[in-house]
Formats: C-alpha cells, sequence, structure tokens
C-alpha cells in the first residue's frame, strides 16, 4: 500500500497535464484479479532493479473520454487511436512511478505497453508481487491503477 | 537480430526440456496486429537494449494440455495453476531470449509475468512498434509466441 500515494500524485499529475482533467482519487484497495467487463487495459512492465507491472483499467466509456480529451478529436469507438492513447497512458504512468521508484534514473526501466480489450477479461498478478490498485473517477467515468511489484527476496 | 529464430529456439528449448511436449513451429505471421480466437494470454515486457513485451496466446484447449503437460495432471478449465503455468513458460521463454541476446552483447532486463484470461479479447500494441507471430502447432491446436518490439 505504500505506494498508493505515489499512483495518487503521478496519476492526477499526468491527467491534469496532460489530458486536461482532473481525476478524483478514491481509497487504494487490493484487486481480487475479478473480470473486467467491457473494459480497456493499458499495461506497461518494469524491470531492472525493481521488477513489476503498472496497468490502467478503463471502462470503455472512460476510454473514450480520456481519449477524446487527450487527442482533442471526438472517438466513439474502441479502435486504433484509443488503444494506442492507453498504451501511451500506461507509458506516462509508468513514466511517472518510475522517476518515484528510481530517482537516479538508471535502475528502472520500462517495456513495450500494450492495450487489452474485450468484453470479459481478467489480468492477474502471477509471480510472488505486491500489488495495490487505486480507483478514480472524472465526470461520472471510473478507472482503476494499479501497481504491482515484486517483493524482495 | 533475427528475432523469430531466436524466439523459435527459446520456445523448442523450454518445450523440449520443461515441458516435454513436441512442438512444431510454422513460418511467423508479420501482418495482423492482433492476435484472436484465443482465451489465455501471458505477456513479460523486457528492457535494455531494446523495449518489447512477450506473450504466448492460447485457445483454451491448448493451454490446458500445455499445462497439463507441465505439472503433470489433468485440467478441465482455466484456473490459477493454467495462468500461472503459462506466466512461467513466458518468463522462461523470455529469459531464453535475454541468453540468446547477451551472447552478441545486447542486454536485456525482464519484468514480471502478467495472464489475461476471458472470452474474447484482444491484445495490440502502439502501431508504430515492430511485430512478430509465431505459430506453433501441437497436437492439440496452435499456439502463438508474439513479440513486439522498438529498438531504441
Amino acid at each position: 500500500m505504500e505506494h498508493a500515494q505515489h499512483i495518487i500524485e503521478s496519476t492526477q499529475e499526468i491527467f491534469s497535464s496532460m489530458i486536461m482533467l482532473e481525476v478524483a482519487a478514491g481509497e487504494p484497495f487490493i484487486r481480487n484479479n475479478e473480470m473486467l467487463q467491457n473494459s480497456i487495459s493499458g499495461i506497461i512492465g518494469l524491470a531492472g532493479a525493481t521488477k513489476g507491472l503498472l496497468a490502467i483499467h478503463l471502462s470503455n466509456d472512460a476510454a473514450l473520454a480520456v481519449t477524446t480529451a487527450f487527442l482533442g478529436m471526438d472517438v466513439d469507438e474502441i479502435d486504433e487511436d484509443v488503444r494506442d492513447a492507453v498504451g501511451e497512458l500506461a507509458n506516462m504512468l509508468g513514466g511517472s512511478l518510475k522517476a518515484v521508484l528510481d530517482p537516479n534514473g538508471s535502475e528502472v526501466q520500462l517495456s513495450m505497453p500494450s492495450a487489452v480489450h474485450g468484453e470479459e477479461y481478467s489480468v492477474d498478478c502471477l509471480a510472488n508481487a505486491a500489488t495495490v490498485s487505486v480507483p478514480f473517477s472524472f465526470e461520472n467515468h471510473n478507472f482503476t491503477v494499479e501497481l504491482q511489484l515484486r517483493q524482495e527476496k | 537480430m533475427e528475432f523469430a529464430k531466436k524466439i523459435t529456439a527459446s520456445t523448442e528449448e523450454i518445450f523440449n526440456t520443461m515441458i516435454f511436449m513436441a512442438i512444431s513451429p510454422e513460418d511467423p505471421l508479420t501482418e495482423e496486429k492482433q492476435v484472436l480466437g484465443c482465451h489465455i494470454s501471458a505477456m513479460i515486457g523486457l528492457t535494455g537494449d531494446f523495449s518489447a513485451m512477450l506473450g504466448i496466446h492460447c485457445p483454451e484447449a491448448v493451454g490446458l494440455a500445455i499445462t497439463g503437460a507441465m505439472l503433470g495432471i489433468e485440467l478441465d478449465e482455466i484456473d490459477a495453476d493454467v495462468k500461472d503455468a503459462l506466466g512461467e513458460i513466458t518468463n522462461m521463454i523470455a529469459g531464453g531470449l535475454k541468453e540468446r541476446f547477451s551472447e552478441e552483447d545486447m542486454n536485456l532486463e525482464l519484468a514480471i509475468p502478467t495472464a489475461i484470461a476471458g472470452k474474447s479479447y484482444t491484445i495490440s500494441s502502439p502501431t508504430r512498434s515492430n511485430r512478430i507471430v509465431i505459430p506453433f502447432v501441437v497436437e492439440q491446436g496452435q499456439f502463438f509466441v508474439e513479440i513486439k518490439y522498438n529498438l531504441n
């Protein structure tokens, strides 16, 4: 749970500076690997001295609203632009959290982002990793940012 | 770089030595942007001299067969064992890839694996990235090993 505050700061900063949306954070929780419905997830790996995974899970309508604000153009279906925007969002969040986890900038690197989209799917935490999720909301839309970090052995 | 060759060799090595399952590779696919018709996937991020995401995608029957062979048990549904096994296989294939690239003085670090499961989902990479998908045939059908990468 120690990283919940970092997630909140990074997410709010990126949404307000890059997407021009103010997002409100809810209570951090531990996600139970439940099925996501009609959603899109952006996922990026962290490797190096700290290994982990950062994911952002958005409902379809939240993803459309975010992409519309991000690209400054109307999108009304989950297309290539939305997938790219959600992947880029994971990339930006990963970059911001990397700055917190690795202040020297040399020990943690980000992998390439991926976007997962579907009617019903699960994104599971494997490995022996500590996980924390923070829910966010804006204009009646919700999304979750999740960080998994492998515990030191 | 020979990504396809390294992935094929790494995948065959893992299946031959850890899972004891016969697989035969087919020609890499390069066109399709998404892999469809799969019910369980595992992915792992790679960073270093290039950044990448490596994944394995299986239809349900194939995911169950691979896990069953690896663990030596009978399985009839996608459960935590199947997700863990595929995550571990992805981790091992990525480890093999890391080893093969290090022979060429290219360093890679692995992130942690994650599993995606569901009835219908697509996994896509940034449109500007490179992508190679290699199909492998097993008795129960086909599975795919995919890498998406950007050279730094």
